[in-house]
């Protein structure tokens, strides 16, 4: 079966544990992956997928030392390699104009904003990765269990 | 009232071909049937250069009013008259339908899937960036690097894909030219250019080339390599001769030009099979017959490989480019209603051609091609003209000491690749256009120039392919 991944990216390690601590419903069939740094998110992407895996979700706080998320997200949306892979932008403390770039530039799919809800953001990293594995051509069946089935319908029909 | 004519003319005139009597033409025996592949062919020809419904749109149309009107199994009424002599041998309908899988289609099927698994799986790209290197960092070679690597690729990737990926590597660096410097338009307009030219290549290169092996059969028939023999030296020295007219017509002034393309060789065994398939292939290709397998029997290897591993998956399977092979499958119907019906025969004999010089018709020919190849779809035009051509090169017995028909038919499928002087032309020059970097005129004086000089060249490279024997 082919690898699916779901990156998390945030400086802070209690954020970054709970957002994996809500995802953990997802983890048996997809590999979740912590990373406290956009450049620790971006080498691990290419790592990920010169061994040929999926990236279908990043994750990204905003505010981090070194690239923020914006700057991260913008960089995967403008990356070929990873032009199906998913972006939600999870902050408190983007600016107007930080959040006209990422919707305009970073081209993200969701914004949440801290503090989040759990299960929100659960139901929408399924509904996410759901059009990742249609948008990629990819069966759907070995993990239909995990995904959302409204998609699935509206994407079989 | 002018819109008007594009939808008016393709209906109006065929149905006017359509109930003249017979007696109206100023040919001998011309049965019913052949009436109706004459009113057929100016449909399509009408539809194909008017453009009133998508050109692949024609191609379905044509097969299907041949199944209605020509063949066996179409409408009783069209079939009243059926068995005397006046009336023509009714086509098999199975026949008609099997253009949509003719050998040829298969092998374009091939090329399609090689392409495909080698974009997914970026080996174009990677390739791209290795052979970019050696070429430094001086506009001038930068440029011919660019050039070579799009004629090389353009010879099994589609000539519109293989623009496209080359002006999007392209569009970072274009942007870094001074405004007004002609350096731009050289780059934008040389990747069109050298994409048309590389698709004479191979036969896989560019539909009319497939469609002309279509007409080279029997002791005529060409193989992959033997194509390729002639095709590769033609593409070189046709590149180089681009390369200095376009560094000549619009020098860079920049003196230094980095290209920067991310990313490295996937190593996973999905891409390692996708490397293998696509060296095997090309290497079975060829390797010619010397191994009992034909070209087009060669293409399915791809095919098969590449859906059983997953490297194409269905969703992949949706973006082939179906509408390429129906175009072509439409023109193989127009050609084999014209040569079951005789008519080809019929019309080629009621014109004197004996009389002419073989220069004048050579010539003709191929200034015809290039014209329209210029003003409609390359793939259409040899549609159009290929039968006409290997009918003419079949009877005409001045032809013989130049090489006969297939003197004849590569002159006119080179053609057909020639003509890019409009952004009309092909899709790779209006990509170009669209860049904003090339205007019209610019691109018009180039692609005159290299579509009559190619032409030429193409004379030279028959006259010596003569002299050598090889037809």
């Amino acid at each position: 079966m082919e690898k699916i991944n779901i990156i998390c990216v945030d400086d802070q390690r209690e954020v970054l544990s709970a957002v994996s601590k809500d995802l953990s419903a997802l983890s048996d069939l997809f590999q979740i992956e912590e990373c406290e740094s956009a450049d620790e998110a971006l080498e691990l992407m290419d790592e990920l997928d010169a061994e040929g895996q999926h990236i279908a979700l990043v994750i990204s706080d905003h505010v981090m030392p070194g690239k923020t998320g914006v700057e991260l997200l913008t960089e995967i949306s403008d990356d070929n390699r990873f032009a199906k892979t998913k972006k939600i932008l999870l902050t408190g403390q983007a600016t107007h104009q930080d959040t006209i770039a990422a919707i305009n530039r970073a081209r993200i799919e969701s914004y949440f904003e801290k503090p989040w809800k759990a299960d929100v953001l659960l139901a929408t990293a399924r509904t996410l990765i759901t059009e990742y594995i249609f948008d990629q051509g990819l069966d759907y069946q070995p993990w239909s269990e995990q995904l959302d089935n409204a998609v699935v319908l509206s994407r079989l029909h | 009232m002018r819109e008007y004519f594009k939808y008016l003319l393709p209906i109006v005139i065929p149905l006017v071909v359509l109930l003249l009597p017979a007696s109206a033409f100023p040919v001998e025996g011309l049965t019913i049937l052949q009436q109706r592949v004459i009113a057929l062919f100016l449909l399509a020809a009408l539809c194909w250069v008017l453009e009133p419904i998508p050109i692949y749109a024609t191609s379905v149309v044509i097969i299907v009013l041949e199944l209605l009107l020509l063949s066996d199994k179409g409408i009783a009424l069209f079939r009243s008259g059926a068995g005397s002599p006046e009336f023509g041998e009714l086509l098999s309908s199975s026949s008609i339908m099997a253009t949509f899988a003719s050998p040829i289609i298969m092998l374009f099927l091939g090329g399609f899937f090689l392409a495909m698994a080698a974009t997914k799986y970026r080996l174009d790209v990677n390739l791209a960036r290795v052979l970019l290197k050696p070429f430094g960092s001086n506009p001038k070679y930068v440029m011919f690097g660019l050039m070579l690597i799009t004629a090389i690729f353009s010879m099994f990737m589609s000539n519109t894909a293989t623009t496209a990926m080359m002006l999007s590597i392209l569009a970072p660096v274009i942007v870094l030219f001074g405004k007004d410097d002609p350096g731009k338009t050289a780059f934008a307009l040389s990747i069109p250019v050298a994409a048309n030219i590389g698709g004479i290549g191979t036969p896989i290169g560019t539909p009319p080339n497939a469609i002309a092996l279509k007409y080279l059969v029997g002791e005529n028939a060409i193989g992959f390599g033997e194509w390729m023999a002639f095709g590769v030296p033609f593409v070189a020295i046709l590149l180089v001769f681009a390369w200095v007219l376009m560094c000549a017509m619009f020098p860079a002034k920049q003196d230094k030009i980095e290209l920067s393309i991310k990313g490295k060789f996937l190593k996973t065994p999905k891409a390692i099979i996708v490397y293998v398939t696509f060296a095997a292939t090309i290497l079975l290709w060829l390797m010619g017959s010397s191994h009992g397998m034909n070209s087009y029997v060669v293409a399915m290897i791809p095919v098969a490989v590449f859906s059983a591993t997953g490297i194409i998956n269905k969703e992949d399977l949706k973006k082939i480019s179906w509408e390429v092979l129906w175009l072509v499958s439409g023109g193989i119907a127009l050609g084999l209603a014209l040569d079951q019906t005789g008519l080809a025969k019929l019309m080629v004999n009621s014109i004197p051609f004996d009389n002419f010089s073989p220069f004048v018709v050579l010539g003709g020919a191929a200034a015809l091609c290039l014209l329209m190849a210029n003003f409609m779809s390359h793939t259409a035009t040899a549609n159009l003209l290929m039968p006409i051509m290997a009918a003419l090169g079949m009877s005409m017995s001045s032809l013989v000491p130049f090489g006969g028909g297939v003197t004849l038919i590569l002159v006119v499928t080179f053609a057909a690749s020639l003509g890019m002087s409009l952004p009309i032309s092909t899709p790779p020059n209006a990509l170009a256009h669209a860049t904003g970097n090339v205007e019209s005129s610019q691109m018009a004086k180039v692609g005159v120039i290299i579509g009559v000089v190619g032409v030429l060249m193409s004379f030279i490279m028959v006259w010596i392919l003569n002299l050598v024997n090889f037809i």
